[in-house]
């Protein structure tokens, strides 16, 4: 099985919905800046708003970190407002929710289940260039954490500034000295 | 001064195989090295470091221990707060480098080449590069926080220590950042190695001895 780290964004053009209003996004619109894309099986379900609920409460930190976020769901943007108007969690949604009933999409990142036409529990990180740095795919009944997802964001940032030539910290206090390792190759 | 007659001169970071590698490196010293360490012998990173440099000095006649307790060392001219803290003198003469914790892990090789650019034939160094450290005419104080398995931070920390040796103006502290909270809190350090330049500029990641001159060249004051 083949992955999806750094693949391009093909070029697509959708309808969405965003408070209150309709517009048309592209994939020209995901680029210049950090990107995610979050995908979820459709609207009027009970963890689909919990977890795009959880996203709106990070949505700041996100706009902080220079990162959209889209959500799609393989329902129209006509639904999305319906949700929005009958939802008190969707109605606070500030980010943009991308119509996919095509499934064009969910198929371009391989996350369309084509009997149900559903898209699974997927997160995809992109770069300013719209290339994959990082993603999650969950079956259909496992929700995701918005400030993992953050973090991830944060990091794939960081590399993306220093590469890869940093070692990551992770302090644990009391932990015994390391037994020296003597490498004086190239060093004298 | 405390007697190091009383402190094992054994050390379990140093096996057979590590200690006959160092004595090798320490065959091409050609002036005595002093390392001066303030130590806490009762608190554990402490008594580690006293048979650690008890164990290394063995190795050599050039390269020679002097432990002293907190309120003797108090008055050295590198940081004492953070111990156990190890300066390297070439005799008696404060080399401007020194280390906070254990060198263990990949630290041992900053340790090691950090004795043999003092009082060894040293490693190659462009004469240009010589030139520039030589120029640096104000005060720069760098402090170099790592992690012991952080195999980038070694060469940070020789090339930091490299520049202080070679200029009465620069001072090159590295501090294993696990040991002192303090200093992770104060730099938000959560990747390294980490160059805090003055208390004040950070900057992260690897960087040749040019570049590092050349912070110090820019630093603020």
């Amino acid at each position: 099985m083949g992955h999806m780290i750094g693949k391009k964004l093909e070029p697509f053009r959708v309808q969405a919905y965003r408070q209150g209003a309709f517009l048309e996004v592209t994939d020209e619109d995901l680029k210049g800046h950090w990107s995610v894309v979050f995908f979820y099986p459709a609207d009027f379900t009970f963890v689909c708003p919990t977890e795009l609920g959880d996203l709106q409460d990070f949505y700041e930190e996100f706009q902080e970190a220079g990162c959209s976020i889209y959500s799609v769901s393989e329902d129209t943007h006509f639904v999305h407002k319906a949700w929005a108007d009958a939802s008190d969690t969707i109605r606070r949604i500030q980010y943009t929710m991308l119509g996919d009933p095509a499934g064009a999409l969910a198929r371009q990142f391989g996350v369309l289940c084509e009997e149900e036409g559903q898209a699974l529990r997927a997160t995809f990180i992109l770069d300013p260039e719209g290339e994959i740095k990082a993603y999650e795919i969950h079956d259909m009944g496992i929700g995701r954490n918005a400030e993992e997802l953050l973090r991830k964001v944060q990091a794939a940032q960081f590399v993306e500034a220093h590469g890869d030539q940093v070692c990551p910290a992770k302090w644990k206090p009391g932990e015994e000295t390391l037994t020296p390792s003597l490498e004086l190759v190239g060093l004298l | 001064m405390i007697d190091i007659r009383q402190i094992p001169a054994e050390s379990s970071l140093l096996d057979e195989k590590t200690k006959e590698t160092i004595a090798g490196v320490f065959a091409k010293l050609t002036r005595d090295v002093t390392l001066k360490a303030v130590v806490d012998l009762n608190e554990e990173r402490s008594a580690e470091m006293a048979s650690f440099l008890a164990c290394l000095s063995g190795l050599s006649p050039h390269v020679k221990t002097e432990l002293y307790t907190p309120e003797e060392g108090a008055g050295f001219a590198m940081d004492t707060e953070h111990l156990p803290a190890t300066g390297l003198f070439l005799e008696d003469s404060y080399s401007g480098a020194a280390f906070h914790g254990v060198p263990g892990g990949k630290e041992i090789n900053s340790f090691v080449i950090g004795i043999y650019n003092l009082a060894g034939p040293g490693q190659e160094i462009a004469r240009g590069t010589v030139k520039k450290i030589e120029k640096i005419s104000r005060p720069v104080h760098l402090q170099i926080c790592v992690s012991l398995a952080c195999h980038h931070c070694p060469g940070v920390v020789i090339a930091c220590q490299r520049i202080a040796m070679l200029s009465p103006h620069v001072t090159a502290e590295m501090y294993d950042a696990n040991l002192y909270p303090d200093l992770v809190e104060r730099f938000g350090i959560d990747r390294v190695p980490l160059v805090a330049v003055n208390g004040q500029d950070r900057f992260l990641g690897p960087r040749t001895i040019e570049d590092l001159v050349q912070l110090c060249r820019d630093a603020a004051h």
